[in-house]
Formats: C-alpha cells, sequence, structure tokens
C-alpha cells in the first residue's frame, strides 16, 4: 500500500543513565507530565500530523511498551489501512539474528517493512523527547526545497551545544557543517534528533553504511556525514517552541518541572492533543486535610497529606502529614503518612514507608541532588534516604 | 462465558431530575466526576462477562450515542454480538414510539429478545449508580432454580422505589408489596433482575394481548398471582437510584466518601467509560482543596470545598466553590462564589458572580449558560 511519508520511531535504547528508573522498562514507556508516557508524545504528534504508519523499533526490555502501545487505538491510530507496528529485531531467512546496533542499523534491518509503505519520505523519530511538533510542515519543508535530508534544529544556549548534534547552516538554510556533540561547538543549532529522508536515497546510504565495517550504524555520527560529504542537500527546519530530551535524572525532572507552566507548553491545547492509554481509574480525590499547590493529579489518586511543586501520576496514594515537594511521583506509587519526599523521583508501585524521609532540598548555593527510587522499589518506614542516592 | 444477555433500560427519565435531563437521558447524565450513570449498567455486565447486550431507548437520545458509540469503551464493540442500540420503531413489527410502560418497551423490542441467543436475560435500570458483581448474581439465579430473580438491598437505597418482596426463604420470595414506608416488611428491589428468557417472552407476550404496560405491578403479580416464585439476591454494596435532582446531587456527594467510592470503583471490577484526552488537573499556586472528588484536565487557581468536579473545568483565581458538582468544561470566573450549585456542560459564571441554592435545592445552571 502506497504512503507518501511513514514515520519510524527509536524505541530501543536502554536509557541507562536513568538507572533504577529503567531496570524493569525501556525510556519510551517512562511516566511524564502526570497523565502521559514519554511515546505519548511523538505518537500524538504523529497522529495529529497525518501520519498515520508508525514502526515502533525496540529492543530493550520491550514488554510493557508492546502492550502500552498495544493497537495503537488511544492515539486513533488503529487503522485498516495503516497504524502502529511494533518492530523488535528478528531473524531473517538464513541468517542469523542479531540485536540493532544502532539507530540506523535499526531503519536498515527493517527496509523490507518501509519498502511495504513504498513511501516517498520517512521521517525518524526518537522515544524520549518531549515536545508538540507539526511533521506536516517540516515534510511540506522538505520538498519545498528539494532536500535529500531534512533536519530539525532548535537553538540551545552555546554552553550547553556540546551536548547535541551542532550544525552550520549557509546563507539560504542548507546544512554544510554537521558535528556530533562538538568539544568546541561554532554554533548553536543542535540537532533534535528528527530527520525526513527521502526514501530511496536513505536506502542507498543505509546499505552503504552497512558494509562499512568502522561505521558505527549511527545517523548523527555517520549517515548524515557521509550524505554531506556527498554533498547532498541537507535542510534544517527551524522548530520554535517546546522541546526537550530527557535522557537523564536531571533533565527528566527538569521537564516534568516544566510541565507546571503551561507557557512553556501548553498541554490543555484541544487543536493538538496528546493522547494517552488510560488505566481506567476513578477521578481523583482530595482529603479534608491536604494542600496542594503548584502541582499536577491525576485520576486515581488520594491525597491527604501536603503537595506543592510536584508531579504525580495516576493512582497515587499520599498519606495523612506526608509532604511532598519539588517531586515526581509516577503511577501507583504509595507514600506513607508523615513521610516526606523532597527533590526525588519515585517510580511506579514504589512503597514509601510511614514517616521515611526521601531526598532533601537543595543546601543554599549548592546544586540540586535528585534522590531517584525504581519501579516497585521499597523504602522502610521512618528511614532516611540522602539526596542524590538511587535506590533499586 | 454466562448464558446470559444484558438489557439497558435508557428510555425513561424521572421527570423530577428536572433540567438535568432536558439535553438527555437520565442514562447518560453525568455522574461522580467523569462517569454517565449508563457506565454501572454496561461495566457489570462486561465485567461479569456478558458480551451481549442491547440498549432500549426511546427519545433525547443523542448525548447517550454520543456517549457509548460502538460500545468499545466496554469491550461491546464485537465482531458477533457486542452492543446493540434499539431505537423506537427500530423493527419492523415495532410500531410503538411512545412507552407508556417497561412491559410496553419490552413488547416494542420483542423480536430483538426472541432471537437472543442466550436462555437468560439481565434487566439493568439505566439510572443507577451501583456495581453489581452479575456472576454472582446469575450463579445465585441458576442455583436457586428459580425463573427469575431480583436484586434487593437491605434497606431502601437512595432514590429507591416502593417495591419490596417478602422473603418466603431467605432467598425466595412469592409475594411483592408496594410501599413507600420505610417500616413494611420485605427487601427492597433495585429493579435488576435476571429472567429465564423463555419467561421474559410469556410475560410480555401476556402483557401485551391484555394491554398490560407494566413490568411490576402487571407482570410480576401475574406471574405471582400464578404461583411463581422469584429468587432474592442481596446486594451490599452501594446504591443509588437517580430519579430526582436532591438524589443525584446527594448521591455526587456520597462520591467524597472513601468507603462509596470503594463499593463503585474497584481495581477488580473497574466502572468504565468514554476515554477522554486530558492532561491531568493542575493546582495553582494560591488553591486550596478541601474533600473533593476532580476529574483530569482541570485548572484549579481557587477554592474548593466539598465539590465533584468533571473534566476540563476551569476555576480562576479567588473563586470559592462549597458543595457544587460542576460538570465537564464548566468554567468559574474570578472571585465568583458558588454554593450548592449543579452546573451542566459548558456553563460559564462571571467574575465575581455570587450564588447560593440550599441542600434540599440546589440550583441548576442548564448546559452552555452563560450567567
Amino acid at each position: 500500500m502506497k504512503k507518501e511519508c511513514i514515520a519510524m520511531l527509536l524505541a530501543g535504547g536502554q536509557g541507562s543513565r536513568l538507572h533504577a528508573l529503567t531496570s524493569k522498562a525501556a525510556k519510551p514507556i517512562m511516566p511524564f507530565g502526570g497523565k502521559y508516557r514519554i511515546i505519548d508524545f511523538p505518537l500524538s504528534n504523529c497522529a495529529n500530523s497525518g501520519i498515520d504508519v508508525v514502526g515502533v523499533l525496540t529492543q530493550y526490555q520491550p514488554l510493557q511498551l508492546n502492550s502500552y502501545i498495544g493497537s495503537g487505538q488511544p492515539w486513533d491510530l488503529d487503522t485498516s489501512r495503516g497504524g502502529v507496528y511494533i518492530l523488535p529485531p528478528y531473524q531473517s531467512a538464513g541468517a542469523k539474528g542479531e540485536w540493532f546496533s544502532g539507530t540506523a542499523n535499526a531503519i536498515y534491518q527493517n527496509i523490507g517493512f518501509v519498502d511495504m509503505w513504498e513511501p516517498e519520505y520517512v521521517l525518524i523519530l526518537s522515544g524520549d523527547h518531549i515536545y508538540k511538533m507539526d511533521y506536516s510542515d517540516m515534510l511540506e519543508q522538505h520538498k519545498a526545497h528539494g532536500a535529500d535530508c531534512t533536519i530539525a534544529v532548535i537553538q540551545v544556549p552555546l554552553e550547553e551545544a556540546s551536548r547535541f548534534g551542532i550544525m552550520d547552516t549557509d546563507e539560504n538554510g542548507f546544512i554544510y557543517k554537521f558535528t556530533e556533540k562538538p568539544k568546541k561547538p561554532e554554533s548553536n543549532l543542535a540537532s533534535m534528533g528528527i530527520y525526513i529522508f527521502s526514501w530511496q536515497k536513505l536506502k542507498r546510504y543505509l546499505i552503504e553504511d552497512d558494509n562499512n565495517l568502522k561505521s558505527e550504524k549511527d545517523f548523527g555520527k555517520n549517515i548524515i556525514p557521509a550524505m554531506l560529504g556527498n554533498g547532498e542537500k541537507l535542510w534544517a527546519y527551524a522548530f520554535e517552541g517546546y522541546w526537550r530530551d530527557v535522557g537523564t535524572i536531571d533533565s527528566l525532572w527538569e521537564s516534568n518541572m516544566d510541565m507546571l507552566a503551561p507557557a512553556l507548553i501548553d498541554l490543555y491545547d484541544r487543536s493538538w492533543p496528546i493522547r494517552s492509554r488510560s488505566p481506567i481509574k476513578p477521578p481523583h480525590y482530595i482529603g479534608e486535610n491536604a494542600e496542594i499547590r503548584h502541582s499536577i493529579i491525576t485520576e486515581g489518586c488520594d491525597i491527604r497529606g501536603t503537595v506543592s511543586n510536584s508531579v504525580l501520576s495516576s493512582g497515587v496514594s499520599v498519606g495523612e502529614g506526608a509532604v511532598i515537594n519539588y517531586s515526581i511521583l509516577m503511577p501507583g506509587c504509595k507514600i506513607g503518612k508523615g513521610a516526606v519526599v523532597e527533590y526525588s523521583i519515585i517510580g511506579e508501585n514504589a512503597v514509601i514507608g510511614d514517616g521515611a524521609l526521601v531526598g532533601s532540598p537543595p543546601n543554599g548555593m549548592t546544586e540540586i541532588k535528585i534522590t531517584t527510587c525504581g519501579p516497585d522499589a521499597r523504602v522502610k518506614a521512618d528511614t532516611r534516604i540522602d539526596a542524590g542516592n538511587i535506590v533499586y | 462465558m454466562p448464558d446470559l444477555h444484558g438489557l439497558v433500560y435508557a428510555y425513561h427519565s424521572s421527570p423530577a431530575l428536572g433540567e438535568l435531563v432536558t439535553p438527555r437521558t437520565s442514562a447518560s447524565l453525568p455522574f461522580g466526576s467523569r462517569y454517565r450513570l449508563i457506565d454501572f449498567a454496561l461495566s457489570s455486565m462486561t465485567n461479569a462477562g456478558v458480551r451481549d447486550v442491547g440498549v432500549i431507548m426511546q427519545r433525547d437520545y443523542q448525548s447517550l450515542l454520543d456517549h457509548i458509540g460502538s460500545g468499545k469503551d466496554w469491550d461491546l464493540s464485537r465482531l458477533s454480538g457486542g452492543m446493540r442500540l434499539l431505537p423506537p420503531f427500530g423493527m419492523h413489527d415495532n410500531r410503538i414510539g411512545e412507552y407508556r410502560g417497561c412491559m410496553e418497551a419490552l413488547s416494542a423490542v420483542r423480536s430483538y429478545i426472541r432471537d437472543i441467543k442466550q436462555n437468560h436475560v439481565v434487566l439493568f435500570r439505566g439510572d443507577l449508580a451501583v456495581n453489581i458483581d452479575l456472576r454472582d448474581v446469575f450463579e445465585a439465579h441458576a442455583n436457586s432454580g428459580c425463573e427469575i430473580t431480583a436484586v434487593c438491598t437491605e434497606s431502601p437505597c437512595k432514590g429507591g422505589g416502593n417495591i419490596r418482596f417478602v422473603p418466603e426463604t431467605p432467598s425466595t420470595s412469592r409475594h411483592m408489596v408496594f410501599s413507600d414506608s420505610e417500616n413494611t416488611v420485605g427487601l427492597p428491589s433495585i429493579e435488576v433482575y435476571i429472567i429465564n428468557k423463555q419467561l421474559l417472552l410469556d410475560l410480555i407476550e401476556w402483557c401485551s394481548s391484555n394491554s398490560k404496560l407494566h413490568f411490576h405491578r402487571d407482570a410480576l403479580t401475574h406471574y405471582l398471582s400464578e404461583g411463581g416464585t422469584v429468587g432474592l439476591y442481596l446486594h451490599k454494596g452501594y446504591t443509588a437510584r437517580i430519579c430526582s435532582v436532591s438524589n443525584y446531587f446527594s448521591a455526587n456527594m456520597d462520591m467524597l466518601k472513601a468507603e462509596n467510592r470503594n463499593d463503585l470503583f474497584s481495581d477488580e471490577n473497574p466502572v468504565y467509560t468514554k476515554g477522554r484526552s486530558s492532561a491531568s488537573t493542575y493546582y495553582g499556586e494560591n488553591s486550596s482543596v478541601k474533600n473533593s472528588l476532580v476529574a483530569d484536565g482541570c485548572y484549579i487557581e481557587g477554592e474548593l470545598e466539598n465539590c465533584v468536579l468533571f473534566r476540563g473545568v476551569r476555576v480562576k483565581k479567588g473563586a470559592k466553590l462549597k458543595n457544587c458538582v460542576l460538570m465537564q468544561d464548566t468554567i468559574v470566573g474570578e472571585n465568583a462564589s458558588l454554593s450548592y450549585v449543579i452546573s451542566d456542560k459548558y456553563t460559564v459564571f462571571s467574575n465575581g458572580l455570587v450564588l447560593s441554592g440550599s441542600n434540599v435545592l440546589p440550583i441548576i445552571v442548564p448546559k452552555c449558560k452563560i450567567i
């Protein structure tokens, strides 16, 4: 069946920098912003942009991810002439199965899937970014400029530029230089890890890259530089708006805190809904003695204590007298009576015992140290978890 | 899968619900922050493994149709069976559009009932807030050998009707009484029944040929007078029948008590409802919230006490709400002060507005009204 453009969503990374939080499930399935999982953002963007075929490439701890995506119905992607497809590594005829060895290799191994749709263009997405973007606008620019590849770019502070793939563009907006994580960045135009390729072109580069034994099989490190080297047309699609990579504990915490400021990203905007699979819980209840300030609360929560500057996912309970401050509580976690949780991320279904102290506020001018408890972690009553610790 | 077919009555709204049922039937009345009343009937059936459900409707059913759609949210959109909508004039032999009684409504869909594959039918009112374990009722029905089993409560439920069964043994009755008095003997019926399909068809036939209209007054009375026995099943959890504005208001307020919520909403037998993608609810810097039930997608900057808020409600700075039920997408302006107010969907309260009803007479603000 022919489609103009399909999306391939890279969701197989381990997210090792999130330590305990990704010990049981892949990063894209990480609860985020109360109601969501990270992968809701690219999936909803696809649905809102009119892209109705999404291949989701999975590898690390995929079980929860697979069941979360299911038929794609929550994102309206369960159509009969398209849909969401989970694409795990597989064994092909006559060959030994192999893992995806890099972002480009993951697409290379699924050339057959992409070819099924005979697309003109392929959109490559990551499963660990928080943003709202109209991919159809990016595709329009790709076509209008006759590009072979279009990379979404965003301006970042120069001092942070060394964390990103950095681009230099000519006066027309075409990219002439791309450096992955440069030590001395010359520009602040960062790649958002969102690419549109003309499929036939990309296919050729993927096959060439696979034959190159020295290649790391990575889009940023190999495919893009190879295309630049050959003088292909690479267009920079300038994105303005909220975009965060949530690959580290600090960025995950900060980005969740950003959800408390609708000026940054408006999740209440009905014209670009971010959709998620509902856990089927009753509404949340706020008790007689509860106090809530500047916080997000989700269905199924039962709040009896004090919650401020925090983001609570579904089914969280906070006992009488407990204090939650500048923290992220993931689905189903239970905070005991009188417990204090500050500057922390508490994983799914974790239990914090009565009177326990988890994390602590930043001390004067020193930097914030986020404390994390992994999914299903148990913190015993009246114990103390110091700032910056990780509980598995 | 039980040998049980579901029939939901969504054709009648009690007139005492007033303006609440102007834009809808009572079965699609919003309840408990995110539900519609029919969710309880449909979810009880789904949780019991009932896969075939007919919904009898008559008038004002657009909002009901919008809500239940294909039945997907209750897992009732199936390749064979699933949910069937039964509007008036739906079948060739159905010439009645205005049902004067339950038996007339059943008679209107009798060719549907005749084609039911299952041998038992559960009749469920669409205006109940109750989570019934129908597997258990069905087992009791099958074990009792009775042709019909009535679900009863120990004492009259909120908004309960006047029908009681006087037990002959702990689980059977051959005597039905009509009484509003609290002191009457007998177990009050919540008007949910499991009935053998053949008996149901026989009663429809008898009523139709004798011009009888009512289920209890005519059909059941006839059945008992012929020597029939009614099985009794005692349901213990929270039960409310929403027949008046005051029932509606106080049943919503009942949801602020944990024991009532636990009765209606459990993880094992969840209540399903139509999904709506909304963000979580945000509470602002100066908000204050006590004893309230709040759905997703709200934006609260004011003060709430003893309130039930549906999805997408916005309460602006300085607004004070006490004992209110605010349906979907209500907007409360800055410094407005409301107590004992039920606002229908998309209502807007202007800045600084002061409005107070009372416990016995809450003020209803109709759908889309701007005041």
